[in-house]
């Protein structure tokens, strides 16, 4: 019974862990699929996020409400700066091949990554948890963090927003429309650069959401942006590139296989090999990833 | 057996190609050799281990460029093969007792031989999806050292990897400087014939338009897939050059920063010239330096001000723009050549997209 208990709490904190995660793959994952550009700065906004909720709590550390109005502001903070970026450079970039898009992401991502550096120190930092999310609960005689139970809660109302942005209103259907063809929406007669604006800033936005619920979750650290990018990466490219179930699916998977290779020895000394071995594999067998749409 | 021997005869013809050296070029290297030669006796040990560092980034640099710039590939993933390269050399010496000099001549081949099974898949697909899975790769690569810690050292890595005493690097002697320019300057010679031989001209062919390529009877993924090997070749002699300068090894040899190394200094210098990525790497290693030692914080701040401004204003990178300018002042009336950045890759910029 304990093992089957120690399963399901691994197995829950894995999903919560994925939620985030797909937080940031989602963001990701939109913006290639309106403009073909793939983000690597999405890890550096991620951090921005995360790095802003940390200066709104830690001005009243353990209180509710500045829990909440963080979640608020930090990834509002991140989707003006993804409008910056958008607005300054990426979008003179959109027609190039795609060894300057790659190069164009990672001078930003370089960029973004020092002033976080400059502005809040090279220091690893924990976040104090809200009073009201701190300790544990008990599962099947097992504790699980408080903060976890939140991130499962707000999954759910997540997933309904987002399913709402993109089949319920006509923003999100013009995004449907140009992962498709954005040719075509061109030509349709829709201002297609307006809508690339918008759509990395949405998707700015949902990084920053990620970054500022990680924070009192794990803590930060400079090189943050990075791993997370990766594993947005390696949940994007096996979902299907443009897809968001299959994101949604993949980023669930991915925490749930980091939550679950904590329990046995072989698989927690490889637990870092899993993510990228899985990529590669759907790469050689299925380029367009398990949900996309072939070139 | 004979399948292979049919795929060899596709390959195209390695011949030592006919080039024209114009006095300018022949003076250029001349008085590059002549300064190279004499510059341990002239510039403090700093300077000299600089130029080590220096030599090693630049090979690497140019095997890249075979990808990036002669084949169209744009590999985020190439550290891997370094990594190798480097890995093997390291442990060959210090596990396997092998001779330092011989240990420095076999690794390359262990790194070719990782680029030719990587490569047969990476060789698959294109675009984007090829940058990924070159990334996704080296990423295998780097938590298969970090993880293996019984073989790689896992994170601490490999110490005291040095040469043998003959060919110590300064402050002890200027041997490993030496070994190292030669070592470089053959591998630099070596593609430079590559590039312009028949093989070098196919890959070209693919690069711009592999349809059409594949049309006029080539096989377009059996070149790439040499292609990659090769230049996972030289990027393993890079590697292991650079391990014994270093003394150790560790799993940021195919760490992000260690990919996006050779693409810098290639972009920087220009991709579709044959010494842009050397050039590249010197103006890269020169800006790490300055800005290391004054802002040491701010380092990639730096660099990726400075790669923003050329992926938008100078887009063909050092060697691009001055060449662009020396043409276009030479030939007034004609418009300069299209920007790749402002073309698009074999559509025509549409004006919708245009904001």
């Amino acid at each position: 019974m304990e093992w089957m208990a120690r399963v399901a709490v691994q197995l829950l904190s894995g999903i919560s862990i994925g939620v985030i995660l797909f937080l940031v793959a989602s963001g990701l994952s939109l913006i290639f699929g309106v403009s073909r550009v793939i983000n690597f700065a999405h890890g550096a906004l991620y951090m921005v996020g995360a790095y802003l909720a940390y200066s709104v709590m830690s001005q009243a550390p353990g209180s509710g409400p500045y829990f909440w109005l963080a979640l608020l502001l930090a990834p509002l903070g991140v989707a003006l700066l993804g409008l910056v970026v958008e607005v300054a450079f990426l979008r003179r970039i959109y027609r190039a091949e795609p060894l300057y898009q790659l190069v164009m992401t990672i001078a930003i991502a370089f960029v973004i990554g020092d002033m976080v550096r400059t502005v809040w120190g090279a220091e690893n930092r924990s976040v104090t948890r809200p009073d009201f999310l701190t300790g544990a609960v008990s599962i099947l005689g097992q504790p699980f963090p408080v903060y976890n139970l939140l991130v499962l809660g707000l999954a759910p109302v997540v997933l309904v927003g987002l399913w709402w942005v993109f089949y319920r209103t006509r923003w999100g259907m013009l995004v449907r429309a140009a992962t498709w063809d954005r040719d075509m929406v061109g030509a349709l007669g829709v201002n297609t650069s307006h809508l690339y604006t918008t759509v990395f800033l949405f998707g700015a936005w949902l990084g920053g959401l990620g970054g500022a619920l990680v924070a009192p979750l794990q803590g930060l650290a400079p090189g943050m942006d990075t791993s997370v990018l990766l594993l947005a990466f390696v949940a994007v490219v096996i979902g299907g590139l443009g897809s968001f179930f299959g994101t949604l699916l993949a980023a669930v998977l991915l925490g749930v296989a980091q939550g679950l290779a904590v329990l046995n020895p072989l698989l927690r000394r490889f637990d870092i090999v899993i993510p990228f071995a899985l990529m590669a594999l759907v790469l050689i067998a299925r380029p367009q990833g398990l949900f996309g749409q072939k070139e | 057996m004979a399948r292979l021997a049919a795929l060899r005869k596709e390959v195209a013809g390695w011949r030592v190609p006919v080039v024209g050296v114009s006095a300018l070029t022949a003076g250029g290297w001349a008085a590059f050799l002549a300064i190279s030669l004499i510059f341990p006796y002239l510039a403090p040990v700093f300077w000299v281990l600089f130029a080590i560092d220096l030599f090693t980034l630049a090979l690497f640099a140019l095997s890249l460029n075979l990808l990036l710039g002669y084949g169209g590939m744009v590999s985020f993933g190439h550290a891997a093969y370094y990594a190798m390269g480097a890995y093997a050399a390291a442990i060959l010496v210090k596990r396997a007792d092998v001779a330092m000099p011989l240990a420095l001549a076999a690794a390359p081949f262990f790194a070719a031989a990782g680029a030719a099974v990587l490569g047969a898949f990476a060789v698959r697909l294109s675009g984007i999806a090829f940058a990924m899975l070159t990334l996704a790769f080296s990423q295998v690569v780097y938590a298969v050292v970090f993880k293996w810690t019984g073989f790689t050292g896992g994170d601490d890595g490999i110490q005291g990897v040095w040469p043998i005493k003959a060919l110590a690097a300064p402050p002890v002697s200027n041997n490993y400087y030496y070994l190292t320019l030669g070592v470089v300057l053959l591998c630099t010679l070596l593609l430079y014939l590559l590039v312009n031989s028949p093989f070098g001209y196919t890959l070209r062919a693919i690069r711009e338009n592999p349809r059409r390529a594949e049309m006029a009877g080539v096989n377009v993924r059996l070149h790439q897939w040499v292609a990659f090997v090769i230049a996972g070749f030289f990027a393993g002699v890079s590697g292991a050059l650079f391990v014994f300068f270093q003394g150790s090894v560790n799993p940021d040899y195919t760490g992000i920063f260690r990919n996006a190394d050779p693409l810098i200094a290639a972009l920087l210098g220009g991709v579709h010239h044959f010494l842009g990525p050397a050039l590249g790497a010197l103006v890269y290693k020169v800006i790490f330096f300055y800005v290391g030692r004054e802002f040491p914080f701010l380092f990639h701040l730096v660099v990726g001000a400075v790669l923003v401004v050329v992926v938008l204003l100078f887009p063909s990178g050092i060697l691009g723009f001055v060449q662009e300018r020396r043409w276009r002042s030479l030939v007034p009336k004609r418009k300069p050549a299209a920007a790749p950045i402002a073309a698009g890759k074999g559509q025509p910029a549409s004006p919708l997209d245009r904001g």
